[in-house]
């Protein structure tokens, strides 16, 4: 167990030393610009449009953290053998994928974090400029703590990816996992319409392998509550438990299959 | 008591577009190290050492035979507290210094606070990094890694340390001194298994060895006890000499080269004993510079091996 | 890098690039696009949003910088014909952006060169509206308004208010302000009601404002009738119209050139005359096909 927190411990340090969390800095001048600017430009509506430019920008720089540090995780320590040392210590092979795999989620976190928190100054001072008319047309206020629902679902979302990216990291180079990782995510966007599919395609067959393929693979747009909470449509906590859950399940399925593959590599 | 013992060892690679073929990188390979003793293992570049070394590190799994190594099976996770090893071309995270490394790798054997500063800043200096400790390892070079790389190995104050290629990337002076770190462990006790392709090394530091090549074991056992290894002949240089006196030492010279004007590299038979030859040749005038017992070296020898 | 721009500077001196056109829309399917963002809609439906603003402002401008020099035809020419598909793919992506709707619906009603013109589609954009949210009575009560100010379908005006005044939550008023379109739909004061109806109910400044400059407008006309009984009545003592303000000031039947609510003065006519200065902010004033005798100016 603790080799697993030195390992993520490790892990996250690696990740600031890369800078990676650099991407905060721009993500709050864009923020901060956009806020400047887009009073110009749209007729009251600046608070829905920052909510949606920072809840959006959250979910696409935490996604490409994720991947684009989740498919180097294990290959990266294999191809320049960093590895070998690591395993002869007195640890198993599947503390090392968990504890990168924790490392990687703590790294998220910490910038989903400060996202938030940019994101809620930002809107605290834009409510603090604005004039009583205003603030009653929002259809939710401007601090809205169920913002932080959205916030939370995104981070577990980006969880789920990271596992995807890690499990191709055990036995793939670094652009097919992208490729692959990429591929899940936006499929697991339109899973949706694999559900739908008998209504589109006249074969049954289609149909069902459709429908099979729906359950399987990740139903990602679940994760996706932005335009509700923007809209300030009530989202009840039995829905985010049981998003968790799911996810949950499908996270623990992949690292586990990652450990699996781990264990049993032969490091050339 | 075996510190290290190999049965039969195979190691099968599938090679090929579609994992087709096999190619056999180590093939039965059998040996045994007692405890307390330096051992060297040797063989040429692609010879399958690496790859044994992977084999009792659990890096790459055997296709089938055993290894023990203390007395516990390959794949025991507690014998691990119990060993050191050094990776071939060492790498370890630029972005830490070499400090966190060995922090953060001393933590992995749950060795905490105080006791464990004490022994990484220990271990530092015992490897001569005492000076480049906060420096990241970005910056190092190949020799300082090298170190680090031993000082990652003694962490845990092992009982069996195996390296491999120790000296790789190391100058003159770097030889030296993880020379003196394998004898020093040996005098604490600790078995070295070493493998290496620079035979001087394992002539200066070894008592037993085994020679591999493509993939199977050649030779193995004490230096000294490798037939090969007795004296054939002996050389003798000496200066101030005349071509004469050369010349009047007839058949008790198997040869002559001249590397001076008035020095000479003779090469004699072992009988009859070099004295008399070294006593005429000193009453005449002469004085001696050398006298060396001519031997197969380890290079001679591996060179026949492996190649037959 | 100085060489690189320098190249570039001449470049399109000789070369100058084709003037951007403001009507380039690649992708008008809101389905394909909706699809397309995945899960950023909302942020394409605020991207879109934008670019319907911008659209609409940008050629309202442009063609306020030719005003006056021709009377405009009262067809729209085809200068805001992305204005509808833009408001349709913002409205696909968030069928709940509420502004994009109502701010879209007084856009399109909007009569040229202010707008397209075409309450129709602004009609059309709010029911779609209605579709996604059947409880929406302000939706209702915009689709009444257009039936009213531009339509001057004052039946279906009053039965749009009536179905707004329905819905759980509705405000009070509306259930009078169906009655009084019902009975005197196209009278000045019912107008003057639903405008000030319509103000109360505005959530943004913008509609509040629009409101206000409607009521202008009225006041306008209704200065208009006062000011053309002073003229008529010169008309009858001298049988000739008059010369301008002037000569109506110096006979003080006027104390002053009179002004407009917007501060710009009327103009007459050299058959007598008056209307209001296309130079002001309240040109265009609305039809009122209603009221006899009072020709549109």
């Amino acid at each position: 167990m603790s080799a697993i927190a030195a390992i993520a411990v490790n892990t996250f340090r690696e990740s600031v030393r890369d800078k990676v969390l650099y991407n905060l800095v721009l993500f709050a001048v864009l923020i901060m610009g956009a806020s400047y600017l887009i009073g110009q430009l749209t007729a009251g509506q600046d608070v829905k449009i920052i909510k949606d430019l920072g809840l959006s920008a959250t979910a696409v720089f935490g996604l490409f953290i994720a991947v684009f540090i989740g498919i180097g995780l294990v290959s990266k320590e294999v191809e320049r053998r960093s590895v070998y040392a690591l395993l002869a210590k007195p640890i198993h092979r599947y503390q090392l994928v968990l504890g990168k795999y924790c490392g990687l989620v703590l790294t998220l976190t910490v910038n989903v974090a400060v996202m938030a928190a940019t994101f809620y100054l930002v809107l605290a001072y834009m409510a603090y400029g604005a004039s009583p008319d205003a603030v009653r047309a929002w259809d939710a206020p401007a601090l809205d703590p169920a913002l932080l629902k959205a916030v939370a679902l995104i981070l577990v979302e980006l969880a789920l990816v990271t596992a995807i990216a890690v499990f191709f990291s055990t036995f793939s180079t670094p652009i097919l996992s992208a490729a692959l990782t990429f591929g899940l995510y936006v499929a697991g966007h339109f899973s949706s319409d694999l559900r739908n599919f008998q209504d589109v395609v006249d074969s049954p067959s289609a149909a069902r392998l459709a429908r099979g393929l729906y359950w399987v693979l990740p139903n990602l747009a679940q994760f996706d509550i932005k335009a509700d909470v923007v809209h300030g449509q009530y989202v009840p906590p039995g829905y985010l438990v049981m998003t968790t859950v799911y996810a949950a399940f499908y996270i623990g399925m992949l690292l586990v299959a990652s450990m699996l593959v781990f264990s049993r590599r032969d490091f050339k | 008591m075996h510190a290290l013992v190999t049965h039969e060892l195979t190691k099968d690679y599938a090679v090929g577009f579609w994992r087709a073929r096999q190619r056999r990188a180590l093939d039965g390979l059998t040996l045994d190290v007692e405890a307390g003793e330096v051992f060297g293992f040797l063989g040429p570049n692609g010879a399958g050492k690496t790859t044994t070394l992977k084999l009792l590190m659990q890096l790459v799994f055997p296709s089938s035979g055993t290894a023990e190594m203390l007395g516990r099976p390959l794949g025991d996770l507690s014998v691990k507290r119990r060993i050191g090893y050094l990776p071939e071309n060492p790498y370890f995270y630029d972005y830490l210094t070499a400090e966190e490394l060995l922090t953060y790798f001393a933590g992995l054997f749950n060795l905490r606070g105080a006791d464990r500063r004490a022994r990484v800043s220990r271990l530092l200096d015992e490897v001569g990094i005492g000076g480049e400790r906060r420096l990241q390892l970005r910056k190092f070079s190949k020799g300082m890694l090298q170190r680090v790389g031993i000082a990652q190995a003694l962490l845990n104050e092992p009982d069996l340390v195996i390296f491999d290629e120790p000296m790789s990337g190391l100058d003159p002076l770097g030889r030296r001194d993880v020379r003196s770190l394998i004898l020093r462990l040996r005098d604490r006790g600790c078995t070295v298994f070493f493998s290496s392709h620079v035979l001087s090394d394992a002539e200066a530091l070894c008592s037993r060895v085994a020679i591999l090549a493509k993939g199977r074991l050649r030779a193995s056992g004490r230096l000294t006890d490798m037939v090969p290894f007795r004296a054939s002949g002996w050389e003798l240089v000496v200066a101030g000499v005349s071509d004469a006196a050369i010349a009047a030492l007839g058949s008790r010279l198997r040869h002559a080269v001249r590397i001076g004007e008035d020095r000479f590299t003779l090469d004699l038979p072992l009988d009859p004993p070099p004295e008399r030859v070294v006593g005429e040749l000193t009453a005449a005038g002469a004085h001696l510079v050398s006298l060396n017992p001519i031997r197969q070296t380890l290079e001679d020898f591996f060179v026949e091996q492996v190649t037959s | 890098m100085a060489g690189a721009v320098q190249v570039q500077a001449t470049r399109e001196r000789l070369y100058p690039p084709p003037a951007e056109s403001e009507g380039d829309l690649y992708m008008r399917s809101g389905a394909a696009l909706r699809r397309l963002t995945g899960a950023y809609n909302a942020l394409g439906a605020d991207v879109y949003w934008i670019r319907a603003i911008q659209y609409f402002g940008g050629t309202k401008r442009r063609l306020a910088a030719v005003r006056g020099t021709e009377p405009p035809p009262m067809i729209a020419r085809d200068e805001y014909t992305l204005l509808y598909p833009l408001l349709d793919i913002t409205t696909a992506l968030d069928p709940r952006f509420n502004i994009a709707y109502r701010f879209g619906a007084v856009f399109l009603a909007e009569p040229y060169p202010g707008g397209p013109g075409r309450p129709d589609l602004a009609i059309a954009l709010l029911e779609k509206g209605l579709r996604d949210r059947p409880d929406k009575w302000e939706y209702m009560e915009d689709i009444g308004f257009v039936h009213y100010w531009y339509l001057h379908d004052y039946g279906a005006a009053a039965r749009w208010f009536g179905r707004a005044s329905e819905v759980p939550g509705a405000p009070w008023w509306l259930k009078s302000l169906a009655a009084t379109t019902l009975a005197a739909g196209g009278d000045r004061q019912s107008s003057r009601v639903m405008w000030q109806a319509i103000r109360q109910s505005a959530e943004v400044d913008w509609l509040r404002q629009d409101a206000d400059r409607r009521l202008a407008q009225l006041r306008a006309l209704d200065e208009m009738d006062q000011l053309q009984s002073v003229i008529d009545a010169f008309v009858q003592r001298t049988g000739r119209p008059p010369s301008g303000w002037a000569e109506l000031v110096r006979i003080r039947a006027l104390r002053g050139v009179p002004l407009d609510p917007s501060m710009t003065p009327y103009e007459t006519s050299a058959e007598g005359r008056v209307r209001l200065s296309t130079a002001s902010k309240l040109w265009p004033l609305p039809e009122e096909p209603k009221r006899s005798g009072v020709p549109v100016p």
